[in-house]
């Protein structure tokens, strides 16, 4: 009977060349910035549209069709981590810190436009960027605690095959 | 009931599995270097063509490395492992029967008949009479005593009571005792 590693489709290089595509970090990373930056951008966008008065017709359908494809962005984004690239433990936790400075420096910037300008779309920029570093801080910690167990589980699994 | 390979190799299954929910390059390889062969001659068993198994274990890994992180229960990789083929190999079944019909289905390729020793002889008519079962038979036969899983493996595998596992078992033991004596390898 044949074997796997005689074969052209399905050959033991062939699932290996699979995974190194499947497991790129670089994949995993680039698809988290783009949901850090879709949603930030979706963000500054809507704030503006929703605190600037009487924006010309063509401004606000401007700004809608800017939030549209920026909620797009980061649907995709969303959908891309969740089925085709999911992260796991240790991708999970920089990603979660990648997310954390990142909404930090919105919500800095965010805040020394308020400073500057008072401008209403800045405080609603401000506020969404608040939450969104609070959603960002949450993940951290779970991640972090998720990888905790599984390193935990590992080391006693290891210990368990030592001794036998 | 659990069979000693199991009982030695689960824990080191469990590590594999975490060290891979952990992302674990290393850990990845060694997966597909543990499990790529396993998995392949399984869906090689319910294909019966080496082609189509080779396409079904690239789209079984596919969803077993986008799936392992969120193994809820990583002890139980083997059974998950063979449940996802077995899962793939179902749907590449029905959507071949769909398309085809059922009478083409199982165009059976043969094991090579080269052998020339006694042992190989054996083997390649064992493996005939294999390949001649039907397809529920010819999985259970070949995940209890190839693949060496537990009946509690299995179980959970294909969703069924453990009682109904053994009753399969004997039947499908049957079928290939009658199939082995309509070739003469055994009386």
């Amino acid at each position: 009977m044949n074997t796997p590693t005689n074969m052209h489709a399905g050959s033991l290089e062939d699932i290996r060349r699979l995974a190194k595509g499947e497991l790129s970090m670089r994949a995993r990373i680039g698809y988290v910035a783009l949901l850090l930056v879709a949603a930030a951008m979706t963000v500054v966008v809507l704030s503006l549209w929703l605190t600037e008065p009487a924006l010309p017709a063509r401004t606000q359908a401007a700004f809608g069709v800017m939030s549209l494809i920026g909620s797009a962005w980061v649907s995709f984004a969303v959908w891309a981590l969740t089925a085709r690239r999911p992260l796991f433990a240790r991708d999970a936790v920089i990603a979660g810190n990648l997310a954390v400075v990142f909404t930090s420096v919105f919500v800095v910037g965010a805040f020394g436009a308020v400073i500057l300008s008072g401008a209403a779309a800045a405080s609603g920029a401000l506020a969404t960027g608040v939450v969104m570093l609070a959603v960002a801080v949450w993940n951290l910690f779970g991640a972090r605690r998720r990888h905790a167990a599984l390193a935990a589980r590992r080391r006693e699994l290891e210990s368990a095959l030592r001794t036998g | 009931m659990s069979t000693n390979s199991e009982r030695f190799e689960a824990p080191a299954d469990e590590l594999l599995a975490i060290r891979c929910q952990l992302g674990e390059r290393a850990a990845f390889d060694a997966l597909i270097a543990r499990w790529h062969e396993p998995v392949w001659r399984y869906l090689r068993r319910l294909a019966n063509n080496d082609d189509v198994a080779g396409d079904l274990a690239q789209d079984t890994w596919v969803r077993v490395l986008r799936g392992v992180g969120s193994l809820r229960d990583p002890a139980k990789l083997r059974s998950w492992l063979f449940g996802i083929a077995r899962r793939v190999a179902m749907d590449r079944l029905r959507f071949e029967y769909v398309r085809r019909g059922a009478d083409d289905l199982e165009l059976d390729e043969l094991p090579s008949d080269d052998a020339t020793q006694d042992l190989e002889a054996d083997l390649a008519t064992i493996d005939t009479a294999l390949a001649g079962l039907p397809i529920s038979e010819r999985e259970m036969l070949t995940l209890f005593y190839l693949r060496e899983l537990s009946l509690a493996d299995i179980a959970l595998m294909l969703a069924m009571p453990v009682g109904t596992v053994k009753s399969r078992l004997y039947r499908a033991r049957l079928e290939l005792r009658r199939a082995l004596e309509i070739r003469g390898a055994i009386t």
